[in-house]
């Protein structure tokens, strides 16, 4: 990672609600699931689908340098469905350029990736409509 | 539309539309019709994701043998994706019963003479016979087993055998032989939920029968598409991840 990315806090926190079938596919062993980590950026590519959708952003740090982070959650189907959400999933739900803040347990090795646990768009809105975030707000 | 979706198209056409063989089971039987997922709100608990139960069954020195050399992406000794054993990774099916922890919903269709399981996950289809026959002696040992059941009452109780040994029984890296039986006893625990009583055999692998539960419940989804070797995605993205060097390079 070049530079230190302004918009990044760790937090370290207890149970999540969406963490114990957040990952349909696998289980999380490349993540730290004891911590949870916040980005905010700019989305440079949704990637809908299956096993699990992956979201890309654009991290600007404190000197301006840029750092590109990823996010993992579950398959399009569930979240089509809105098994883990209260917004209906689409390919086209987040678009590149949408400034988001993606929330998540941090990869073991530091790089820059979240197993995801909730999507705020630019609104601020939870599109996984955790109760993590919902009783943040 | 590729080769398995047509496979799979064909199979469940023929299965729905076909001329049904007149039943010859026993009971009155009871309409499981629907898609049906699992419960999470009356099954909570953390290990149901990747297991029957949360203690390990009873094994034998056989297969704790090979419980100690499974490598599994759940429980506490997992490990990422691109470092299991675990088969389904290769795209093997994940057997009976464990094809029920996999958090995709399934279609249950009834005709007179089966009981179909049509699984989201990878587009499995079980067939559940139910027209007297007996357990077939001249197949293959099977990935998901041969499914024969019967009636009694409301309940659909089923025993399936004549699997392989290559499957888990779980998530979690529990082995079995082919020596694998498995009785399921399914039954309408209200309108919205289905319950699954499962007692899972196998002298070779188990000191003692072990029994599991799962409830699921009546969703108005319709069973979308899971292709096990889109697979490759997720690992590409988990080499990725696993080979950060720090951002130096």
């Amino acid at each position: 990672m070049n530079g230190k990315a302004a918009n990044i806090v760790l937090l370290v926190s207890g149970v999540l609600a969406l963490s114990v079938d957040a990952l349909a596919h696998h289980g999380a062993a490349a993540y730290n699931t004891q911590a949870t980590v916040e980005v905010a950026g700019k989305v440079t590519q949704f990637e809908f689908i299956n096993p699990h959708v992956l979201i890309y952003m654009s991290v600007t740090g404190e000197d301006g340098s840029t750092t590109e982070w990823s996010g993992e959650i579950t398959s399009p189907n569930r979240l089509a469905r809105s098994e883990r959400s209260t917004v209906r999933w689409s390919k086209d739900l987040l678009q590149i350029g949408d400034e988001i803040v993606l929330i998540g347990n941090p990869a073991r090795n530091g790089a820059p990736s979240l197993r995801l646990l909730e999507v705020v768009d630019s609104d601020g809105r939870g599109l996984l409509g955790s109760d993590y975030w919902s009783e943040r707000r | 539309m590729s080769k398995p979706m047509i496979v799979w198209a064909a199979v469940y056409v023929a299965a729905v539309y076909s001329p049904t063989i007149q039943s010859q089971s026993v009971g009155h039987g009871a309409d499981f019709s629907g898609v049906w997922s699992q419960d999470r709100g009356a099954q909570p608990e953390r290990f149901r994701n990747h297991a029957f139960t949360e203690e390990l069954p009873p094994m034998t020195e056989w297969a704790q043998e090979r419980f100690d050399q499974s490598k599994p992406t759940f429980g506490p000794r997992n490990v990422p994706v691109l470092e299991t054993n675990d088969p389904v990774y290769e795209c093997f099916p994940p057997g009976t019963p464990r094809v029920y922890l996999h958090p995709f919903p399934m279609e249950i269709v009834q005709t007179s003479d089966r009981v179909l399981m049509v699984f989201e996950y990878d587009h499995l289809i079980r067939q559940i016979y139910i027209d007297g026959r007996e357990h077939r002696t001249d197949l293959a040992p099977m990935w998901m087993g041969d499914s024969i059941g019967h009636w009694e009452g409301d309940v659909l109780v089923v025993e399936t055998v004549n699997f392989n040994d290559k499957t888990w029984t779980d998530r979690r890296g529990v082995p079995h032989s082919d020596q694998l039986r498995v009785i399921e006893r399914i039954r309408r625990i209200s309108d919205e939920n289905l319950q699954i009583d499962i007692t899972i055999e196998d002298p070779v692998a188990f000191t003692e029968p072990w029994v599991g539960t799962r409830i699921y419940r009546a969703v108005d989804w319709d069973v979308e598409e899971f292709i096990c070797m889109d697979n490759v995605n997720f690992e590409a993205f988990e080499r990725e991840v696993l080979n950060y060097d720090g951002g130096v390079n």
